[in-house]
This record gives C-alpha cells, structure tokens and sequence, in this order.
C-alpha cells in the first residue's frame, strides 16, 4: 500500500503519561536522536526502524484519551528526539488542535532552528526543553552536541511566547553541587517563557537496556542520584533564580 | 401518624413499603469536603485495640474458634458482645467475638471438613441432626446429569454454589429502621391471603411456602432483638436506633445464612436522614454520629463464616463482602452523597484500612468534586475501595439499586439474583479443538466432534467449531444452575433475607465467565500469526507453537478487542435461549475474585502462548504483561465490553506505583479523579484501585508480621494480603503494575 501522507518513525506510547506536561498525558516517543547522553534512560530510541503511521493514524490513536485529559492533560511527543521529524509535528499539532487537544513537546533543543522546527515549537503547548548543561564544553563531553541549539529554541519560544518546562537530570559526581545550579541559573535568567525548572534524579533502570542493545553504559557504576539530596538542590536552583 | 417519623418529610413511603420514596424526599446531599469529618473516639480506639488482638490470635489458628455443639440461626446463641459496657451498636453471630458457627443447611459435608481443617470436630448432636435431613447439596446431586457432573470435575464450569450457600442476597434492612417489623409483618401477611385467592399452581403453592417461611423467621428475629433489650417491632426513633434496627436484620441474615458474599446495601444515606434529624434537634454531635458508624463497621468487619481451605482457595483472604455501596446520583439529577457517605470512607482512617466491609462507590460524573477527591485520597491511602460506574447502571436499575458481593447490582428489596459462579471459556476453545475432549484429563465432556489435525489451524474452522461448543456450554451452564437454585430455594432459602424483599420480587440469574483475556488473545493469535496444533501421546491437542506477532487485548486495539466484544455477546446471546428456573432474568459477569489462579490451574495450554497451568488473568483484566501502551490503553480495552450484556458487572484491577501517579499527594488525587471520570465517561463498569509499590507487596510476602494490615484489591473485593495463598500472592504481585522509570 502507498501512502500519500507523511508518516512518523515511532518508538512506542505510554497511554498513562502524568509527568511530561501537565495533567494526564498520551505519550507518544519518537525515534532518532542527535544526542548521544552518557546518562540516556533510552537508548533504544535513539535511530532504527520503529512503527510508521501517517498524521491520521497517530491522530485516531491520541483521540482515543481525550477523556482522559480533562482540563490539563493532552498528547507529549518525546522520543528521542522529537524534533527531528518537526514536519510531522507541526501536522500533528494543527490536527491535535482542530480536536481540541494541546501538545506538548518534550525536546533536547538540539536540533538547529529551521522554518518546519519553528513551526512545531510555535504550536505546542508547552515545550519541555532539557537544559543537560551550562556550556558547550560540557554538552560535548557529556552529550556529544552543543548548546547553542539549546539557547537558540529558548530564545524562540521566549520570542513566541511559548510556555517553557526547564528540566535537568541530575546525576551523581556530574551536575549534583551547589556550584552546578548556580550556573544553571544563570543561563536560564530573564526568560519570562519558563513556567518550571524541574530537576530529575539520575536513575539506573536504564541500565538493562544497555545490556540488551550490547551498548557500551559510560555511566556504568554511577549510583542512582539521591532523592533527598535532589531537593536540596532544587530548592537552592529556586532560590538562585529568584536573584 | 408514627412518632418515630416526627419531622420527616411525608409521601408515598406513609403508605406502603417505599423505602426509595422516605430518602428522595428525605436526604439531604452535601457538595463540601471531608473538613467535616472527627477521628476516633477514646472508646472507639480502646474496642478497636482489644478487636485487633483477637484479629492476630485468629491469623495465628486460622480460626479464632468454633461452636461445634449449636447449628447457626438466629435464636441459637445467647447475646454476643465485644465490650458490654462500650458496645454502642450491639450484636454478633454467636456468643463471642470471631467464634464460628457450623452451618450444613447447604452442604453437611463441606461444614465437616472445615471443623477439620482448623482441629475441631463437629458434635454428634448435629451430625444426629442432620443425618436424615437433605442438605440443598443432597437435592443437587440427586439431579445432576452425568454430563454436569463431568463439566464441573474437569471444571469448565467451577466454583458453582452446589456444596455451599450462594448468597449474594440483599435484604432490605433499612425497612426494619423505617418501618418496624410488626409493620413488615402485616403486609407479608396480607400478600399471603392475596396469594391464597389464586388458582394452587406449582407457582403459587410454592411462593405461599416461601411467604410462610419468611413469616417465621421475621418474628424469630424480633426475639433475638429483644434479647439484646430492644424493640424492634417499632420503627427506630432516632439514628442510633435506625443503624442498631438496621443491623438487626443484617445479624439476623448472617446468622443464618453462611452464603458466599452477604451484603448489607446502600444504608449510609439512608441513614444520614436519621443523623441529620438528631444533630439538627441538638441531640447528637458530628463527634457521636462517627462513633456510631465506626462502631457499626468494626461490627461488619467480625462477620465470619466456617470455610474449607478448598473454598479459600476460590475465595481467597475468608471474604464474607460486606458490601456497602456510597454515592451514586438521584434520578431527579441530585448527587446522593451525604455526610454520612464520608463518615463511611473515614472509617478507614479511624479503625484503619481493612478488606471489609468491601465500601464501593458508585461513581458518576456528577459527583460533587469534594467526594471525588475524598475517595481518590482514601484509594491512595488505603487501597480499599472500589469504584462502579452509576451512570451506566442507573439507566437499569433506578437509584435505590445496591451492590452484592463485587460487582452486582439489584434494585434493594425488588430484586434477588440466583448466583452462578462462572465458566471457563479458555478451555472450551480447547475442547472445540479436540472434539469435546477433556485436554487434561482426556475424558469426552462435550458431544464428540471434529478432532483439529495436527499442524496449522485455520481461524474460520476454529471459530466455527468454537461456536458449537460455546452452544453447548451455555446450554449446560443454565440447566445446571436451573438444579442448583431449584435445591437451594428447596432446601437452604434464605428466609429472613426474602422477608426484607418485596413478595413478587424480580429474580436474576447470574451466570459469569473467566478466562476472557486468554480466549480473546489465543483467538487473535490464531487469526492474526500462525498458531500450530501440537497433539501429545493421546492423540489429545496440549501445545501450540506460535509464530509471528499478534494483536493482543489491552493495548486498545481493535483488532482484538472486537474479538473480545463478540466473545460477550455472542456467549450472552446463547445463555438467554435456554430458560431458568423461576422466570429469572439472565445476567453475565466477567469476575474472576481469586480464582482466576484456580481456573488457570485446571486449563491446558493455550494459542496466546499461555502454558498448562498458568493463572488466567482475573476478571476482564488483560492478560499480565502483555499491555504494552500503558494503563489507559488497557482501561480502554476493557470499556469496550458491553455493559448491555453484562448487567452482572465487568471486573478490572487496576495497580499502579505512587510516583507514577503524580508528583506529590494532590497531583496524585487530580489525576486519580480525571482518569476514573475518562474510564467511566466510556461507559466503563468498574475499577479496583491500588496505588502501591510492587515492592512492598514482595516484602510483605517475606515479612508478613510487619505488614498486618495491608489491604489490596484484587477482583471486585478487596484482601487482606497475608491471608492469600503464596501462589495468590505470587499472582498479584506479577499483575502487570504501572509504573513509570
């Protein structure tokens, strides 16, 4: 069968998605990423061939949660990264709205800010951008990329007036001291965009997945970040950006 | 006018038995939040904390004791109480607390090997007693065909209430509150004369019996009042009196009956009349109106029945579901929350989480938020309450229907259901496969038919084969329960709980189905991958090698799921055509309790790659593991069963970790409440709900003693997780729980 529409390349979905976005979320991943994290929970989204559907396949599946959604909730799309397929996402998004669905992305901002990448940034919702570090000499060791993507897709949103959810993973011997969110704060300074600056603990139950692909971990040995210690964290960065 | 009614609001209920009529006029909904509620109060805590001590012997031995000298009814023990002097609502089944009564009036046999089982043995008096008379297990053996006989050893059909009583009755008791009894009785003896004008057709001449019956059992439950000091041939002047009458009637019932779940209805608006009554007139606080329900539900928490460890086995955890169902919405559109709906869902915080009594919501979209999220927190508290869809049974039932045992509803006091357990529709595929064939024991139970070759199967000759077996099985199914309710009506009926019924009460038969999930997917697989056919030594098909990927039921897939849809309705559509006994209604369920361990047991190998022996997943849940896009995918699935052909309810489990849920306490009650208003607003029926970590559930499993009270919902009733089996508790703990990494 040929097929006139675009499609996506599709990781999976997790129907029950209640922490990418607000409220309940239908969460869809994606596959294919620029970024290769050392601290990735998904490397198995990160290229292959995954299940192909059209805007209308993936647009009959997401309608199927609207009740669910009630007055916050909507479709993330995540992957991998999203924006590689931004086309797709910003046909997605303009049907998503004619069903009065909100999307919200959930983006590395790694990838550089073409017309079709505007496009679905200035559709979403929200954009739920991963900020991993504060300069370009850690984003290259760490993630193999830069950061001026990163500042380049705040800046539009920022220009856009798209809400904006700041998340960091935060990860043992990495980016876990005080000295590490004053930075954090600095660069995340003067945006009126960001809604929420949210940091998440580095966990190991990515591990597995490692094994399975026969992926080299470089995190191997990294202890999950502590809970209690990512509070305290999280209640300096609040402080910080207050200043 | 009656004293007792001083300040209610009159109408049609002044007149003739009208229960529903006294609270739409009566009640008055709240729309607030739980500000309101009291804790315990210093007695409650000190009555509680002697219960709990009696709760750990009783875990110890199994079973606290046993009267093995009296059968069970309502006169046959002196006044029981906990605490004399504290006891606010008083009354037990026998002389002291968590003592059991033997009960043979359905099966002398079964009450025998349970004294065994815990060490006691049952006195020569009543084995004297009971030596010539035929227990409703006698009558039912006498009847059965060999074809019954042979479906139920190999259990295609299981867990039918032929050696047991069948329960899942619910007397009226607000009646005895609202009315007193000598009311109750003349209008039982003026239906009898109406009776006596007809034609003496088997019809009549057998309702008469049941009326005269009833008629005795309501006098002798007026003098087991008296002997606890109380009147209750007059209605209850104040609230509590009402919960005391109330309960009367409820003693009465479990007195006597021992049947499988014995509920006690929808009482607690009801009930919030007679509070609000008291509290306006200034002789009741918000403080003493907790305690009373507090002490009425510690009550509801000693029921106990004399069991056999085989029942446990169905049965998990000693149930006696205790149902009580909250909320739901008046059908002039009011929301019937009430205060006292709170106090209910609160006792689970003063006297802590428990399995009974099993408090079900009957949800709506229009419940006030304020209840809403009340229930959600107590959920994520406790995991000791399940949730029913309103909007989808007051359409068939009205507003004054209650639930019996996990998921049935009837009208209260208007309808009665004659229960049926349930058949094992995985393992008819597996005798259409081999010509009406046992694939365990190799006996022939269905008529002889194709033997499938070995090799490739082909899903229009499966289907077609399938659909003559599935006649078949419908078929047996309804004259077997026709037998067993005949010999139940015959010789164990439940006289004092009939009493509380109308006299022309309307009868539902319910017949169940397990095994819904491996049918669905071994029929998928076969229609969607290659499924070959792999016969053993007897010739006998027990193994399939699949190949290739299949849709599979719970990811919100079509393509199964509407396999699943016509598995419903097509089985209901072959049930009706076989009448029942007394004119009954056919009702269908997909409930499974515990047994879905038990069925998976007694079921060879199955298409979906299922091996010899694995439990089936419970109720309509999708089988473990294999929903693949989440919970909502999986709610999803199982709101596409048709409530129209499953008026006896469609059973899901639902499990997921806290931080899954949401990030903190009230994100964890919004999404809560906005998925259950998601699942029910598609017509879904109904939701058990654990919110929990797996872990904790595997610790438990190691270090019962530090977990005496961890309750979680399992099929349509909720356990107290020490009590299950270790393969139970394997079983729960390998659901599939939704968690998030």
């Amino acid at each position: 069968m040929t097929r006139s529409q675009p499609t996506a390349n599709i990781h999976s979905f997790e129907s029950l998605a209640t922490l990418d976005g607000k409220g309940i979320r239908y969460g869809i991943f994606f596959v294919g990423c620029p970024l290769r994290c050392a601290y990735c929970h998904n490397p198995d989204t990160w290229s292959g061939e995954g299940q192909r559907f059209t805007v209308d396949e993936l647009a009959k599946k997401a309608v199927r949660y609207k009740p669910y959604f009630g007055k916050d909730g909507g479709v993330t799309l995540s992957g991998g990264e999203v924006l590689v397929q931004s086309a797709f996402v910003a046909a997605f998004e303009k049907k998503m709205k004619k069903e009065g669905i909100g999307v919200a992305l959930d983006t590395s901002g790694a990838v550089p800010l073409t017309d079709e990448v505007k496009a679905a940034l200035g559709g979403a919702e929200t954009v739920i951008l991963d900020l991993k570090f504060w300069d370009d000499e850690h984003y290259r060791k760490y993630c193999k990329g830069g950061i001026k993507n990163v500042l380049d897709t705040l800046d539009y949103c920022e220009k856009k007036r798209v809400p904006v959810w700041i998340r960091t993973v935060v990860v043992p011997g990495i980016n876990d001291t005080e000295e590490c969110m004053d930075r954090y704060a600095d660069v995340v300074r003067g945006y009126d965009c960001i809604e929420r600056y949210q940091l998440l603990a580095f966990h190991t139950m990515g591990f597995s997945k490692y094994e399975k692909l026969g992926i080299e971990n470089p995190l191997a040995g990294t202890p999950a970040m502590d809970r209690a210690r990512l509070d305290e964290l999280e209640k300096y960065l609040d402080e910080r950006r207050k200043k | 006018m009656n004293g007792e009614w001083q300040g209610f609001k009159k109408g049609n209920w002044c007149k003739k038995i009208d229960v529903r009529d006294f609270i739409v006029r009566n009640y008055k909904p709240y729309d607030g939040d739980k500000s309101f509620l009291t804790g315990p109060t210093e007695r409650t805590t000190k009555v509680k904390k002697y219960v709990d001590e009696l709760l750990i012997k009783e875990a110890e031995k199994g079973v606290l004791d046993v009267d093995t000298e009296n059968v069970a009814s309502i006169l046959s023990f002196a006044p029981g109480y906990i605490d004399k002097e504290n006891d606010i609502i008083v009354g037990l089944q026998t002389d002291a607390p968590l003592r059991r009564a033997i009960n043979p009036f359905a099966g002398k046999r079964m009450s025998e090997k349970a004294c065994e089982a815990y060490g006691y043995k049952m006195s020569d008096k009543i084995k004297t007693e009971f030596k010539y008379r035929t227990t409703h297990n006698d009558g039912v053996f006498r009847v059965y065909t060999d074809e019954m006989r042979a479906a139920r050893h190999v259990g295609v059909i299981t867990g039918l209430p032929d050696a047991y009583a069948r329960g899942r009755i619910i007397g009226d008791y607000r009646r005895i509150a609202l009315y007193g009894m000598d009311y109750l009785i003349e209008c039982k003896k003026a239906d009898k004369k109406e009776l006596g004008k007809n034609d003496m057709s088997e019809e009549n001449i057998r309702l008469i019996e049941d009326v005269q019956k009833q008629l005795e059992f309501m006098e002798q439950l007026k003098q087991m009042a008296s002997q606890y000091g109380c009147d209750i041939s007059r209605p209850a002047s104040n609230a509590k009196e009402a919960v005391q009458w109330l309960y009367f009637g409820y003693l009465g019932a479990v007195k006597e009956q021992n049947g499988a779940a014995n509920s006690i209805g929808r009482i607690s608006t009801f009930l919030d009349i007679y509070f609000e009554r008291d509290i306006k007139n200034g002789v009741l606080t918000e403080q003493g109106a907790q305690e009373i329900m507090d002490d009425l539900v510690l009550k509801l928490r000693l029921v106990r029945h004399l069991r056999t460890p085989e029942y446990n086995d169905l049965f998990a955890g000693d149930p006696t579901w205790v149902t009580m169902s909250e909320g739901g919405v008046c059908e002039d559109g009011r929301p019937m929350v009430t205060k006292n709906c709170f106090r209910v869902l609160n006792t689970l915080y003063n006297l802590g989480s428990s399995a009974e009594p099993n408090i079900t919501v009957l949800w709506s979209q229009k419940l006030p938020q304020g209840f809403k999220d009340f229930c959600a927190q107590v959920s994520i508290d406790t995991d000791s309450i399940q949730y029913e869809n309103d909007d989808v049974m007051r359409p068939a039932f009205g507003d004054d229907y209650a639930i019996a045992c996990c998921v049935s509803a009837m009208k209260e006091g208007k309808q009665m259901q004659y229960f049926g357990a349930r058949c094992n529709l995985a393992k008819v595929l597996l005798m259409a496969l081999n010509g009406g064939k046992d694939e365990i024991y190799g006996i022939q139970v269905a008529p002889e038919g194709k033997v499938f070759d070995e090799g490739l199967l082909d899903y229009d000759e499966v289907l077609k084969a399938y659909k003559k077996y599935m006649k078949w099985m419908a078929k047996l199914y309804v004259n077997t329960l026709n037998i067993i309710h005949y010999m139940h009506d015959k010789y164990a009926y439940e006289r004092l709980m009939m009493s509380l019924h109308d006299t022309h009460v309307e009868r539902l038969m319910a017949f169940g189905i397990c095994g819904l999930s491996v049918l669905a997917d071994s029929l998928s697989a076969i229609k969607y991958a290659k499924v070959k056919a792999v016969k053993d030594e007897r010739g006998l098909i027990t193994d399939f090698v699949t190949e290739g990927d299949f849709p599979k039921y719970g990811n919100d897939d079509d393509r199964v799921d509407k396999i699943a849809q016509w598995i419903v309705e097509s089985f209901y559509k072959e049930l009706v055509k076989t009448p029942t006994y007394r004119g009954a209604k056919h009702t269908l369920s997909i409930l499974t309790i515990t047994s879905n361990v038990v069925y998976g047991k007694k079921t060879g190998s199955t298409p979906d790659g299922r091996k010899r022996g694995e439990p089936f997943a419970p109720g309509a849940n999708p089988m473990h593991g294999r929903d693949c896009e989440g919970a909502l995918a999986s709610l999803n699935s199982v709101a596409k069963l048709d409530y129209g052909c499953c008026r006896d309810g469609i059973s899901n489990t639902f499990s997921i970790t806290p931080d899954t849920l949401g990030e903190n306490e009230e994100d964890r009650i919004s999404k809560l409440t906005t998925m259950l208003d998601g699942y029910f607003a598609q017509n879904a029926h109904h939701l058990n709900v654990n919110v929990l970590q797996r872990q904790k559930l595997i610790d438990a499993m190691n270090n019962p003693s530090l977990y005496p009270n961890l309750t979680i919902r399992v099929s349509g009733y909720a356990v107290n997780f020490n009590k299950l089996n270790k393969n139970q508790q394997q079983e729960v703990i390998n659901r599939t729980f939704h968690e998030k990494f």
